[in-house]
């Protein structure tokens, strides 16, 4: 039934329906192969994350903290490759690995069995075990989750890996205590996704604090973030939005019209702005809201390509910049030097293969994401609230463990 | 004024009568500008009457010039009445002349709505509508249906206006040329009418109305501006005896001059000074198509000198493809980014950025095609040069212009709420490295600044 449906036009909606009825390993291939494609995009990138990781908890095999913890960042990094530009995969891990690692602290604290389970707080993420090579029982009485008969063949598969191949006995305590964090940690990834999934609404709430009547706001390629968010501010006050991309749209289609129809219902006037510099709107703009792909450390912004013109143009004319971002898109890392690698898109919406003397002559370079330096940034808007960029360090420090912060998800 | 008085029409001509008899002594009484005003005062002094008589001059000048802006809709009969009575109005004809705008008043009253003759008035309303209120102020080029222009227009400034409107002729030189060879075609064609001397006669009523047409298709550009300036200065010089045939030729001759001097030669030189620029190995960065940069380019290439180009395009205009066809069939290597997105990376790479302008204005800030602003921002960011290149044609020296929204033009393709759009934007002049005109020499870098005072000093002193 499963394979059926997937190889039929894959969407992140199938996937995340059928993940309780697939295989974790063909949920993960699947899920890669959808973020390969781009056709998991922005938000739903975290909660697609996220429901992968809790899989991984609730379904793979794992003795103790460690193999736990190595798997969910193998599993991490393997989505994480298939979009390397995503930085909000390594953030739902991070924060995975930290809930667990947090979890399974207060479960040895509780039940004093320090030795037990080896020493969380000491151990690197690799697992310092001495891996115990054997053949592969099927604990089915220690592993809950694991009970469909398809999933019990399966194990051998995702045995691959040789962190996984311990099978040491356990005592009933341990195994037990085991149980209790699996569930923790299940119930904590849940709290993740519903941070994720209430983020925007809560931003949103703050809406009418940023946005006075009157005024003129710019939205660069309006995300899902920011349409809520002015959507929300709409309902109480009268400004003018002015929504802008640099997508080309054809003649006769109406860009962002959802949106459109929505603030105009709420008596707020929208104006499309069919331009690419945003210069000779900026005297008229009083600010500019634009939805951060991820935050990094140092202050500054993955955006849509395109968010720097916007900011730049504000920038030079004193204007604020408001950016819109869940905490859980904040990144502990600094923007390394790959955030200038850009990503190309799809050329053809610009040259059309029709134009053959255009196909053979041009290298069209067609960016979809960019980096926007910190200094372009004036608020940043999360869920808990707007922040400045002397505080960002402060909420990662909240949000992620130490040991986690410096995970790389990335191939040397 | 005839749209200033509140009054009605069937009021209109009273006053009139009584301005006729009261004041005797002064010329012209008809119409006053101050309507009903006028009925009250009896008695003034020979002072008063005659900054009256002044006043109401004027009042009816700037009448006859409106009535024939607005003829297009009126009877020809009529408009060619109200010319007539004009230009009565020089030999002393006043009384012709005041009967002709009492009648015409009435008549024409209802039709004019506003400023503008009726039916191009419902057609302009149409499109301006929609345009957001923020921007209402902002003007934008119209079709009028040639059925609908001026009768005085002339067929080839008709076409003209024409190409303008529909941006077949669409850059501020191709314009400029465009109406320097029809205006040339209206010089031929000029005969000075009996009694009058083209020197006073051909500005006024021959010229002005084409230039009105033309603004009306598309305001006009600086160049052309510029341009007129100085044909107007020209006919001025003539004396009021100078031979029809003989002025005739030396304003052709002047045109010729002109255009081969500001425009042709120009090119030329510009495109030279400026591809010594162009370094070997260099990747030379410009926006959308410009033809003094593609001119730069492909004389740079002819000069031996390996580099790349960098074109970025505006979505919405998509010149730059054609420039970069036109360049890899050069042979030159292309990058082509279809929008502004990533332009910090692609002005990593860049050694120079070259830019064309429409305008100049007297601060120095550029006059360019939207984008052109947030290019050279963050060029200059980027430490990047910029270099501008413009012919003299194009500096404006009386408007000085801070932002985008003071001079600007709205697509006329793109003026909704749906999909709206503004031609140009303003680029400060602290983003320009240096401007290339076909007046400084090699690659010196002047400002923007300096060469309007050069300008100043070197072609027009009678403007410094």
């Amino acid at each position: 039934m499963a394979p059926s449906q997937m190889s039929y036009a894959p969407t992140l909606g199938k996937l995340l329906k059928s993940l309780n009825t697939q295989p974790l390993e063909a949920s993960i291939e699947a899920l890669v192969y959808l973020l390969k494609r781009r056709q998991v995009k922005g938000d739903d990138i975290a909660n697609a994350t996220a429901h992968m990781l809790l899989q991984v908890v609730a379904k793979s095999k794992w003795q103790n903290v460690d193999q736990l913890l190595a798997k969910v960042s193998n599993t991490g990094l393997r989505l994480a490759q298939a979009a390397p530009t995503e930085q909000v995969i390594g953030n739902v891990v991070r924060r995975v690995m930290g809930l667990i690692r947090d979890e399974a602290s207060e479960d040895r604290n509780a039940d004093e069995m320090g030795d037990s389970v080896s020493d969380l707080s000491q151990l690197p993420t690799t697992p310092t075990m001495p891996s115990r090579p054997g053949p592969t029982p099927l604990r089915a009485a220690t592993l809950p989750m694991s009970k469909s008969m398809f999933n019990l063949l399966c194990v051998t598969e995702t045995v691959q890996s040789p962190t996984t191949g311990a099978s040491t006995p356990m005592s009933q305590g341990a195994s037990a205590n085991l149980h209790a964090l699996r569930s923790e940690v299940i119930d904590g990834i849940e709290e993740i996704m519903d941070e994720i999934s209430q983020a925007d609404d809560q931003i949103a709430g703050f809406a009418d604090i940023q946005i006075h009547p009157g005024d003129y706001v710019l939205a660069y390629l309006p995300s899902p973030t920011v349409e809520r968010f002015l959507i929300k501010a709409a309902a109480k006050r009268r400004f003018t939005v002015f929504l802008a991309s640099a997508e080309r749209v054809k003649p006769g289609e109406v860009p962002h019209a959802a949106l459109r129809k929505k603030l105009n219902g709420l008596g707020v006037n929208t104006i499309s702005i069919a331009s690419n510099g945003l210069m000779a709107y900026m005297p008229r703009v009083n600010k500019v809201v634009i939805g951060a792909k991820a935050v990094y450390a140092n202050g500054g912004v993955s955006t849509e390509s395109g968010c720097s013109i916007a900011a730049r143009a504000a920038r030079e004319y004193s204007k604020p910049v408001i950016v819109l971002s869940g905490v859980y898109k904040f990144c502990p890392a600094d923007p390394s030097d790959d955030v200038t690698e850009f990503e190309q898109g799809d050329s053809s919406t610009f040259v059309d293969y029709a134009d053959g003397e255009a196909v053979d002559a041009l290298e069209v370079e067609n960016i979809v994401h960019e980096y926007l330096p910190p200094q372009y940034v004036d608020v940043y808007l999360t869920n808990l609230g707007p922040q400045t960029r002397d505080h960002l360090a402060t909420i990662m420090a909240d949000h992620y463990k130490f040991e986690d912060m410096g995970l790389s998800l990335h191939l040397p | 004024m005839a749209t200033e008085t509140t009054g009605a029409p069937a009021r209109a001509p009273a006053p009139q009568e009584k301005g006729k008899q009261q004041s005797k002594p002064a010329p012209a009484k008809e119409t006053p500008v101050t309507g009903g005003a006028t009925a009250g005062e009896q008695k003034l002094t020979p002072a008063q009457l005659k900054a009256k008589a002044k006043a109401e001059k004027a009042a009816r000048r700037a009448k006859a010039k409106e009535v024939q802006a607005a003829a297009p809709a009126a009877a020809a009969a009529d408009a060619k009445g109200g010319k007539g009575g004009k230009g009565g109005k020089q030999e002393g004809g006043q009384s012709a002349g005041s009967q002709q705008q009492g009648k015409s008043v009435p008549g024409r009253r209802p039709s004019v709505g506003g400023r503008r003759p009726s039916m191009a008035a419902v057609i302009k309303e149409d499109p301006r509508s929609s345009i957001p209120e923020c921007f209402s102020h902002v003007p934008m080029a119209k079709r009028i249906q040639t059925s609908q222009a001026h009768k005085d227009v002339h067929p080839a400034v008709l076409a003209v206006g024409q190409q303008m409107a529909t941006f077949a002729l669409k850059d501020s030189i191709a314009r400029l040329e465009a109406t320097l060879l029809a205006f040339k075609k209206v010089i031929e064609s000029y005969e000075t009418p009996k009694g009058n001397s083209l020197s006073r006669h051909f500005v006024p009523h021959v010229l002005n109305p084409q230039i009105e047409y033309l603004t009306e298709c598309r305001p006009m550009s600086f160049s052309m501006g510029n341009a007129i300036r100085f044909l107007k200065s020209q006919v001025n010089k003539f004396d009021i005896d100078t031979p029809e045939d003989e002025a005739k030729e030396t304003l052709l001759e002047f045109i010729d001059i002109f255009i081969n001097e500001r425009i042709t030669l120009a090119e030329v030189v510009i495109s030279k000074n400026a591809a010594e620029l162009i370094d070997e190995e260099d990747v030379v960065l410009t926006y959308g198509r410009h033809r003094l940069v593609e001119k730069t380019i492909l004389r740079a290439k002819a000069n031996g000198k390996k580099f790349a180009v960098s074109i970025i395009d505006d979505p919405y205009d998509q010149g730059g493809k054609e420039l970069a066809k036109t360049l890899q069939q050069a042979g030159i290597r292309v990058f082509y980014s279809p929008n502004l997105g990533g332009l910090r990376a692609h002005l990593e790479r860049a050694s120079n950025v070259l830019l064309g302008t429409e305008a100049i204005f007297a601060n120095g800030s550029l006059l360019a095609p939207a984008g052109t602003a947030d290019v050279a921002m963050a060029a200059s960011a980027a430490n990047v040069k910029v270099v501008a290149l413009c012919e003299t044609i194009n500096f404006d020296r009386e408007r000085v212009s801070v932002d985008s929204l003071t001079y600007n033009e709205i697509d006329p393709e793109r003026c909704s709420a749906e999909s709206f759009r503004l031609m140009f934007d303003n680029t400060h002049s602290k983003y320009i490295t240096g401007v290339i005109t076909e007046f400084e020499s090699g690659t010196d870098f002047a400002p923007a600044q300096a060469i309007l005072t050069l300008l100043r000093k070197r072609e027009d002193p009678t403007i410094a």
